[in-house]
């Protein structure tokens, strides 16, 4: 087992890396820049090492500072959370070569699922439902209309070295098809540095279903459950929660086979997650493998008992899985809101000093967060300021205690998404769990769904 | 005073690295200071001081700061701590505590570390440092190697002028923006 591992991360994830740490008896480097000298992830680590200046790309994605860190104080393993170089295969590869362990998948994972084109590929290649899409990138305006003409409208083409909702456009018809290829081209570019597109059929209002999987180094894998990921602004998402209302057990076990499947195909290792579309008819299709721990990790950690942090740790240092897949139990029902500090009106990020803080508590309540009063929000990172996150016996008992905890939950100084929350947790065609992708925008437009 | 100063330095690639030394301030404020990671811990030290002697005030002249901490109710409730600080005369100068520094010593430069590794003042193990304190240095001079990852970094001075204080011991750790040396910009020979 590792003795000492650098956290190259910052905020909520650092913090949370951080625990897993300390409860396995680790000890922690943690990194910061220079606004963050006295951030909360920080005095919670053993050791800190100041590696830049605010703009992240100086200092926490600066792989020769962070990797430096890691040399002069002995780390023997880096966990890079999620962002930042959660995903960057250059980098877990360095670390490889140098004899440092990357808590994570391997580069060649990283580097496999990152290329979404390809990821699709060789699901498709094994044999799992890939969403009705061009069997790779896109090089021309006729490659483009050949593929959409075989699939069939409406379709939507989106960047291969994407995410986040950018380098996306929705072509309906034949005559809007050559635009949007040109514009998807073109942010793909200026977003990510790359301007290659594929194609996929849209769905009017999929849901977005994710299986959290874990692979050990000997190929064992194991599904701990699905997430239904639907509530999201621009692709961004606001509110997840697990089991989804609308999976029964059966379509539970063919989509966590599936996923396991997924992640053979592809040698997956360590922590990852399997993102899935579930049209009406509930078809699902294979959308992509994100490589890394996610954001909502903790709803699944209530519902399993499980710690997905000690779990990639055990899994970094070559420990096999303890789990098989009849050992994973989901008992009771589990949300996530996303607490951003961002005006509710335009979700413009909303910088500044938090005056007051106090979270909620209480039976079945969890808040991630490094947050604390007095501390500044800074606008040089995401804004994301906490994960509130409740469990419940069933999804009424859920949800109802995010009720609570919501009107509980004390932030002042600074703007947050809590009364958004407040709206999506008291609607009723949310409480009935019949929402989909779409919901939110229309709920965000009309005032209610 | 001049002293040899004996280095232990692995051997580093032919290839070495120029640089600029990080943002160098002019000088820093009490409030600046006051920031800084290890005097916060040696105020946090302070205060657990005053609780356990059950002390009412406490002052502490430190670096060129003075801090005075004072209890606002009763010992044995929970205390709140009040901070004044002052600085000693206008400005001072942050240093390393391995050197303290007399009083007013306003107009330094502060050089400090742009990247992550490992301080050596001299190029080599049995060769002589690159600069003492005292020394005259020019602008863009090598003042001392910063070694990350097998690459030796060459770190220039950013202004002319005079090594007044060496604040990085040799061998040891530096972190980004950790100061490495006080250099007088306007030297009186």
């Amino acid at each position: 087992m590792f003795k000492k591992i650098l956290v190259a991360n910052r905020g909520e994830i650092a913090l949370r890396v951080i625990r897993a740490c300390k409860e396995l008896g680790i000890k922690t480097i943690a990194i910061h820049s220079e606004v963050d000298a006295n951030a909360m992830h920080v005095r919670a680590a053993e050791e800190r090492v100041c590696v830049g200046p605010a703009d992240d790309a100086l200092s926490y994605r600066n792989i020769p500072n962070v990797l430096s860190a890691a040399e002069i104080t002995g780390a023997e393993a880096i966990h890079p959370g999620y962002g930042f170089l959660a995903e960057n295969a250059h980098f877990a590869e360095v670390c490889e070569s140098i004899g440092i362990k990357f808590i994570g998948p391997t580069s060649e994972n990283i580097a496999a699922m990152g290329d979404k084109a390809k990821a699709r590929e060789i699901m498709a290649r094994r044999g799992i439902p890939v969403l009705p899409g061009s069997p790779g990138e896109l090089r021309s305006e006729q490659d483009a209309l050949d593929a959409a003409q075989k699939i069939g409208f409406p379709v939507i083409i989106k960047a291969s070295a994407g995410g986040g909702g950018r380098g996306m456009r929705v072509a309906n018809k034949e005559d809007e098809l050559v635009r949007a290829f040109h514009a998807a081209q073109t942010e793909a570019k200026a977003t990510f540095g790359n301007e290659s597109v594929y194609l996929e059929r849209y769905f009017l209002e999929p849901k977005h279903i994710e299986v959290q999987i874990l692979a050990d180094e000997r190929g064992r894998v194991v599904f701990l459950g699905e997430r239904d990921c639907s509530i999201q602004r621009r692709y961004q998402k606001l509110v997840e929660e697990t089991p989804s209302p609308v999976v029964d057990d059966r379509l539970r076990r063919e989509m966590g086979r599936t996923a396991v499947e997924a992640v053979k195909a592809a040698h997956y290792r360590n922590a990852g997650t399997v993102e899935f579309l579930l049209d009406k008819d509930h078809h699902f299709y294979f959308m992509e493998v994100n490589a890394r721990i996610q954001v909502e990790h903790p709803v699944t950690e209530m519902v399993t008992g499980i710690d997905l942090i000690k779990e990639q740790i055990r899994i970094a240092a070559g420990m096999p899985l303890a789990y098989r897949q009849q050992d994973i139990q989901l008992t009771g029902h589990s949300f996530e809101c996303r607490i951003n500090a961002e005006c509710p009106e335009k979700f413009t990020p909303c910088p500044g000093v938090v005056t007051r803080y106090h979270p909620p508590g209480g039976p079945g309540v969890r808040v991630d967060s490094a947050m604390e009063s007095q501390a500044i929000v800074v606008p040089n990172y995401d804004s994301l300021i906490a994960k509130l996150i409740t469990h419940g016996q069933n999804r009424e008992e859920a949800m109802a205690r995010m009720r609570r905890a919501l009107d509980e939950f004390v932030i002042e100084g600074i703007k947050t998404t809590i009364p958004l929350h407040r709206r999506i947790f008291n609607d009723a065609e949310f409480q009935k769990g019949r929402v989909s992708t779409g919901f939110l925008e229309r709920f965000l437009t009309n005032g209610s769904s | 005073m001049k002293k040899r100063v004996r280095t232990d330095i692995r051997q580093g690639r032919a290839g070495q690295n120029r640089l600029p030394a990080a943002s160098a301030d002019f000088t820093t404020t009490a409030e600046e200071l006051m920031l800084q990671p290890d005097v916060q811990k040696e105020i946090q030290q302070l205060v657990e001081l005053l609780k356990q002697h059950n002390l009412t005030e406490l002052e502490v002249e430190r670096q060129g700061l003075r801090l005075r901490l004072r209890r606002e109710t009763a010992p044995g409730l929970p205390a709140a701590v009040v901070l004044e600080s002052a600085t000693a005369g206008q400005r001072a100068a942050i240093q390393s505590p391995a050197t303290p520094l007399k009083a007013e010593t306003p107009g330094l430069m502060t050089i400090r570390s742009p990247i992550v590794g490992t301080f050596y003042r001299a190029p080599s193990a049995d060769a002589d440092p690159y600069v003492e304190e005292g020394d005259l240095v020019k602008k863009g001079q090598v003042l001392c190697i910063v070694e990350a990852m097998k690459l030796m970094n060459e770190i220039e001075s950013e202004f002319d002028g005079r090594i007044v204080s060496i604040l990085a011991e040799s061998t040891k750790p530096v972190e980004y923006g950790q100061p490495l040396f006080l250099i007088d910009p306007t030297p009186a020979s």
